[in-house]
């Protein structure tokens, strides 16, 4: 059974159709590449299914049970966090208080106190500057505060929208690298990215985005040598 | 002006102004959160006036539907002063439920809900005046328990006179912008709270149930409004259900001079006006609430953004 699948999903912004028929899978233990031009609607779909956008049509599953109408907090609860495109930290908070707050749904004072410590291993820069507010870090430090915050509410899926925006190269193999890490441990994640070639190394399987529909899908390492695909997105 | 009369005035204003800021906090919060003004919280300043009255003196006055009529409970003053804030709070909630969230889930525009909870204010302080009529209303001296009237501290040949309730006012209210300092700023919830201020988008993907802090803001909004119309009706009593119209717009002065959203600014801006009000010679005291404004208006002069406010409008 799929952890997360989308069903035929359509979601509007007014009369303009972002996502149109979507169907997605991912299973568990996977990570999945999304990838797609600029305004395909990947965006979109994560934030459809993180609830922060009405669906149109179709439905969202989640471990087979369908979300398609829940509140935003309700599928955060289930296990589902999404680091956002553009980063969103809060920025008046200081950098201790956003990995807290990223824990809001747990209740477990103890592990939470041990996933702060955990974070601040993987992102020692973060440690560095906890008390600091979030809004006065670099862009890439963000980005990291970013994926902790996501990563403290334990999820069982996590949801990455292009966390390699804006990063020099040498952090966008760092942060791939935590990719891989975190995968490893057990976390399944969806990966949006514009830097396809790298998604797709570190990825099992990916999907194509062209306005709104997926037009290729398959194990990354054979769509990395699809010639159609080559061309298009990996500038080959 | 001599230093025993200045004495004499601070006293005054730090009293009054405390009730001033705790009263203006209340729509900070909600500006915080909504980034709009909430127009109901000069009638929840009325209702919570009334709340505690009744509860504290256990009937009503002549006038209304209400009239004569006896409560079979009567509560000591700081039980009656709690439950009313509590009760206010309460109506804080419902204002959202009535004029702010129908609007919000359809999307319109936020400008839209000045006007709804501006009718929620209207329709509350008529319903006020059906069910208590148009009389003024105040405390009985005894409200607070066998305790002395007043404190007198002779200097020389002077008198500062320091009246109980103005004690009270003062100590209720910094006791209340504690609490709340504390709450906002180093719970869970008051985390939560700054991060819907912040960004009500992001907050939920960190499974903040946005809807549910919003209710909290307005009941801790409408708390602070009952909890100032109380005690303000304790010193001067309560004039008619139009009794916090003023004040509604005092408030509003407040935030204002203070730094829209801030909520350190709403204390100093409380302070300040207070403060600027007690300075005003007795034969002038007619011209109180322009004096105020007068006030506001030179400071926006020389800062247009408040006194703590950031130069942009920034939220909390
Ligand atoms: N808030 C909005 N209102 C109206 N249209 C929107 C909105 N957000 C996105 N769109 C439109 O929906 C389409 C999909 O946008 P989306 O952000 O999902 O693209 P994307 O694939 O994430 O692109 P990018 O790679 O640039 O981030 C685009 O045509 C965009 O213009
Ligand atoms: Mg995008």
């Amino acid at each position: 059974m799929a952890l997360l699948k989308l069903k035929n999903l359509s979601v509007n912004y007014g009369a303009i159709q972002a996502v149109r028929g979507l169907d997605l899978e991912v299973h568990s233990g996977e990570v999945v590449t999304l990838i797609g031009a600029n305004g395909a609607g990947k965006s979109t779909a994560l934030r459809a299914i993180s609830r922060l956008l009405k669906v149109r049509e179709g439905s969202i599953y989640f471990e087979g049970r369908e979300i398609t109408a829940q509140a935003p907090d309700a599928v955060v609860r289930m296990g589902i966090a999404q680091s956002p495109e553009g980063r969103q930290v809060l920025a008046r908070q200081s950098v201790l208080d956003n990995l807290e707050l990223g824990a809001f749904v747990r209740k477990d004072r103890a592990g939470i106190k041990s996933d702060i410590a955990k974070m601040f291993q993987l992102f020692p820069r973060l440690e560095e500057r906890k008390d600091q507010s979030a809004g006065t870090l670099s862009g890439g430090e963000q980005q990291m505060l970013a994926i902790a915050r996501a990563m403290m509410s334990r999820p069982k899926l996590l949801m990455l929208d292009e966390p390699s925006l804006g990063l020099a190269p040498l952090i966008i193999r760092e942060i791939f690298s935590i990719i891989r890490n975190l995968n490893a441990e057990g976390t399944t994640i969806l990966l949006v990215e514009q830097n396809a070639r790298l998604a797709m190394q570190h990825s099992h399987r990916t999907y194509v985005l062209e306005a709104g529909q997926i037009t290729f899908t398959g194990p990354s390492q054979e769509l990395l040598s699809d010639e159609r695909v080559l061309h298009a997105y990996l500038g080959g | 002006m001599d230093a025993v009369q200045f004495l004499q005035n601070f006293l005054n204003g730090i009293s009054i102004g405390s009730v001033y800021a705790i009263f203006a906090l209340g729509y900070t919060l909600v500006f915080s959160i909504l980034g709009i003004i909430n127009f109901a919280h000069g009638a929840i300043f009325t209702l919570g006036a009334y709340l505690t009255y009744s509860l504290a003196v256990g009937q009503f006055g002549i006038g209304g539907l209400l009239a004569d009529l006896q409560l079979p409970f009567q509560f000591s003053f700081t039980i009656s002063l709690f439950i009313g804030a509590i009760l206010s709070g309460m109506a804080g909630v419902l204002v959202e439920r009535c004029a702010f969230r129908p609007l919000r889930t359809r999307g319109a525009d936020p400008l839209l809900a000045l006007v709804s909870s501006l009718g929620v204010a209207l329709v509350t302080v008529n319903l006020l005046q059906y069910l208590v009529g148009s009389e003024i209303y105040s405390f009985p001296s005894d409200v607070y328990g066998d305790i002395r009237p007043a404190f007198l501290l002779h200097i020389g040949e002077k008198l500062v006179v320091v009246r109980t309730v103005q004690i009270i006012i003062f100590a209720v209210s910094m006791v209340v912008l504690a609490l709340l300092g504390y709450l906002i700023g180093w719970t869970r919830i008051g985390k939560a709270l700054r991060a819907v201020a912040e960004n009500a988008s992001t907050a939920s993907l960190l499974g903040i149930n946005v809807d549910r802090f919003i209710l909290y803001t307005f009941f801790l909004s409408g708390f602070l409004g009952g909890m100032a119309g109380s005690l303000v009706g304790t010193s001067f009593g309560i004039a008619g259900p139009y009794f916090g119209v003023s004040y509604g717009l005092k408030g509003l002065a407040v935030i204002v001079m203070g730094g829209l959203g801030s909520i350190p600014g709403a204390v100093l801006g409380g302070m300040v006006i207070g403060l600027a009000e007690a300075f005003v010679p007795s034969e002038y005291s007619a011209y109180k609430e322009a004096v105020a404004f007068a006030f506001l208006f030179a400071v926006l002069l020389i800062r247009p953004q408040g006194l703590l406010g950031s130069s942009q409008i920034q939220k909390v």
